[in-house]
């Protein structure tokens, strides 16, 4: 080891970057201003490369925090511990910006594995909101004919050159069928799907040191789970094939609207859906709407999560750009992407949990016996017992007394986030992969209400989407 | 016996009609212009007075592929695009009409382009080049750019295009997908450092 690298590495004495927001700003600007003019490295090595570089400066940063921690008291110790997580992010928004693609994509699913990144990478990281380079027409042609082998010309009665909307590693582009109906063509970015595996086995060597730890084997299978669903959000066969699902689960009494596929205007880089006309969240909002219409989106919101996930395909990315507020108050609901599919093990788990939530708590032991693999003998049993009530309390308290639930209050939401802190501080993270995408979504669609300031009657939605699954 | 002038067309074009079929058969470096002058039913002699080398049949071939590309270009250059759409659009339809030839143009290229060459390659291959970084140059210009460029920027743009026509030719993706992101990276980069070639720091209009 260099020790005069080292000692560069070394944080400054009296700083404090969760203090100083500037300081990180300023680390962001930069890191921006250099990732501008860079091309995206498309050769593995090339990516390999980046990322053993990565690799070494964060074991160098982690190392000079050990340093500094020798000689420090426990006050600065936790300090310097937040000051070289923050450094160690913002290294890593720097590198995965650069490599974009499908490391992009992994980083913020990563933010979503608890305990798998210290809490202020994770926090960092889940800012990264970079997605495939914009492409012009010329490529756009190029993709399409690769995948039809014609021209959008020749497909399309009209088709607008410039996209409207970005779209998971790609762009949305509006269009008009030859029998004249308006649609939204989504195109992906070539190449990116194919560098998935690749980009894997390069993160699978960069995290082998964690391979010692106790846990790996939790890490690893959702690992595991994390490239599944990559591999499937880019395959937009499987999308569209989501998206007829998600359909079928709907009626016109509903309000909630999911576009229909037209297949033979799809592949699997290219997908065609009716095109919806609405507002995204932020210009909803901007229309000072009132507490009744933020209410009935908000139900509807919550009824199509429920509905989803009693379909047993539920809906784990309820991000708010996936969702479109239709001037006739109906629910747009795009991009199907990612969604669990879940099979006869996955549907077990869900009903057990489900028994234990709503009908008798005393099934919780055996629910942390299945889904962290923790029986009650085992000396980290009480831990797994307090995360999971915990769990527990704070995903049921909307449906705790009947009427609606006020998922403005901050309160409620600040809960949900300090018993993750808790999670990750206690190191309670192991669990069945399925939870990976289940904790993301129950936290997007919490964090998507707070901002719409809905009140749902969360105990009758429930009641009535758990009535129809029997039924049906 | 006098030959005429559409005798020898038709022998030339024989002749590159056998030597495609060979390249494409035989591979680069197995077919042989004894092979090639029988594949097209003439003397080795004859050959000669066509096409001194191997290579500079390939040159002909390239040639004509992209002189056409080059030709069909203008029309299709709109100032609604940006730059990098405009030079997308020029090298890849110049890829496109080559793509007959893709199995044995990465060897010819090889031989044909590099700075070793013998002069009558290199000659034959300077056509090219000239030609295809003519009509890069009105592009750049018609966007602003007015040149000439540095022999820097034209030297960073040529050993750009030879990477993405080398990595094209032995580009084994579904649709040579990843030569599309390859050559649209490319062209960011190139016209990233635009503005920096003529000193402005800015991208000009684009």
């Amino acid at each position: 080891m260099d020790v005069n690298k080292l000692l560069a590495a070394l944080p400054e004495n009296d700083f404090s970057p969760t203090e100083n927001s500037d300081w990180a700003q300023e680390r962001l600007r930069e890191i921006f201003a250099d990732l501008a003019p860079r091309a995206v490295p498309v050769g593995s090595l090339h990516r390999m490369w980046t990322l053993s570089e990565l690799s070494a400066q964060i074991a160098l940063a982690y190392l000079s925090l050990w340093v500094r921690q020798r000689f420090s008291g426990e006050e600065a110790a936790q300090r310097q511990a937040v000051e070289t997580n923050l450094r160690v992010a913002l290294k890593l928004l720097h590198r995965l910006a650069y490599l974009r693609g499908a490391m992009t994509k992994l980083g913020q699913a990563a933010c979503h594995v608890p305990g798998l990144l210290p809490k202020q990478v994770a926090e960092t990281l889940d800012h990264l909101h970079f997605d495939a380079p914009p492409m012009h027409y010329p490529l756009i042609r190029e993709v399409v004919r690769n995948e039809f082998g014609k021209s959008a010309e020749e497909m399309f009665l009209g088709f607008e050159k410039e996209a409207f909307a970005a779209a998971s590693l790609g762009q949305v582009h509006r269009a008009r069928l030859k029998s004249g109906e308006p649609v939204a063509v989504k195109i992906q970015y070539p190449g990116i799907a194919r560098t998935i595996d690749a980009d894997f086995r390069n993160i699978s060597a960069l995290l082998f040191p964690m391979k010692l730890g106790k846990d790996w084997e939790f890490t690893n299978a959702q690992f595991k789970e994390i490239r599944r669903m990559l591999n499937q959000e880019v395959d937009y066969v499987q999308e569209a094939e989501s998206t007829r699902l998600a359909r079928d689960l709907f009626k016109p009494e509903d309000g909630i609207v999911v576009p229909r596929v037209y297949p033979e205007y799809s592949g699997k880089k290219v997908m065609t859906t009716e095109y919806i006309q609405g507002l995204h969240l932020r210009d909803y909002l901007a229309t000072n709407p009132t507490q009744e219409s933020r209410n009935a989106f908000g139900t509807k919101i919550y009824v199509a999560w429920q509905r989803m996930y009693y379909a047993f395909m539920p809906y784990v990315d309820p991000h708010p750009g996936n969702y479109l507020f239709l001037s006739d108050g109906r629910l747009g609901l795009l991009d199907f992407g990612c969604v669990s599919h879940y099979g006869p093990d996955e549907r077990e788990i869900m009903k057990l949990a489900e028994k234990m939530a709503f009908e008798d708590p005393s099934l919780t032991p055996e629910v942390i016996r299945r889904v962290c693999a923790v029986s009650e003998g085992d000396p980290a049993y009480p831990d797994y017992l307090q995360m999971m009530n915990e769990s527990r309390d704070w995903t049921m308290e909307p449906t705790s007394k009947p009427g609606p639930f006020d998922f403005g209050d901050q309160a409620h939401f600040q809960r949900g986030v300090d018993w993750f802190a808790r999670t990750v501080s206690k190191k309670t993270t192991r669990a069945n992969p399925m939870y990976v995408y289940w904790n993301r979504s129950t936290f997007g669609i919490k964090a998507l209400l707070f901002r719409l300031g809905a009140k749902v009657d969360v105990h009758e939605v429930i009641r009535q989407e758990r009535n129809r699954n029997r039924t049906n | 016996m006098r030959i005429t002038a559409k005798a020898k067309t038709e022998t030339r074009q024989r002749i590159l009609d056998a030597a495609t079929g060979l390249f494409k058969t035989e591979g680069w470096h197995n077919a042989t212009t004894r092979g090639i002058a029988v594949s097209a039913g003439i003397a080795v002699g004859t050959l000669f007075n066509y096409f001194p080398t191997k290579e500079s049949i390939a040159v002909a071939l390239i040639s004509e592929s992209v002189e056409g590309a080059s030709d069909e270009f203008p029309t299709s250059h709109s100032q609604e695009n940006s730059l990098e759409a405009d030079l997308f659009t020029l090298i890849w339809s110049g890829l496109a009409k080559l793509r007959e030839y893709r199995s044995f143009l990465a060897p010819a290229a090889e031989t044909i382009f590099s700075p070793l060459a013998r002069a009558s390659e290199a000659r034959a291959g300077d056509a090219i080049r000239v030609g295809h970084l003519e009509i890069m140059e009105k592009i750049v210009t018609a966007h602003g750019f007015p040149g000439p460029r540095s022999a820097v920027a034209v030297q960073l743009y040529w050993t750009l295009y030879l990477g993405v026509f080398a990595f094209w030719a032995a580009d084994e993706s579904p649709g040579q997908e990843d030569t599309l992101a390859l050559l649209d990276q490319s062209l960011k980069l190139f016209v990233s450092t635009l503005g920096i070639d003529q000193g402005r720091g800015t991208n000009g209009r684009q």
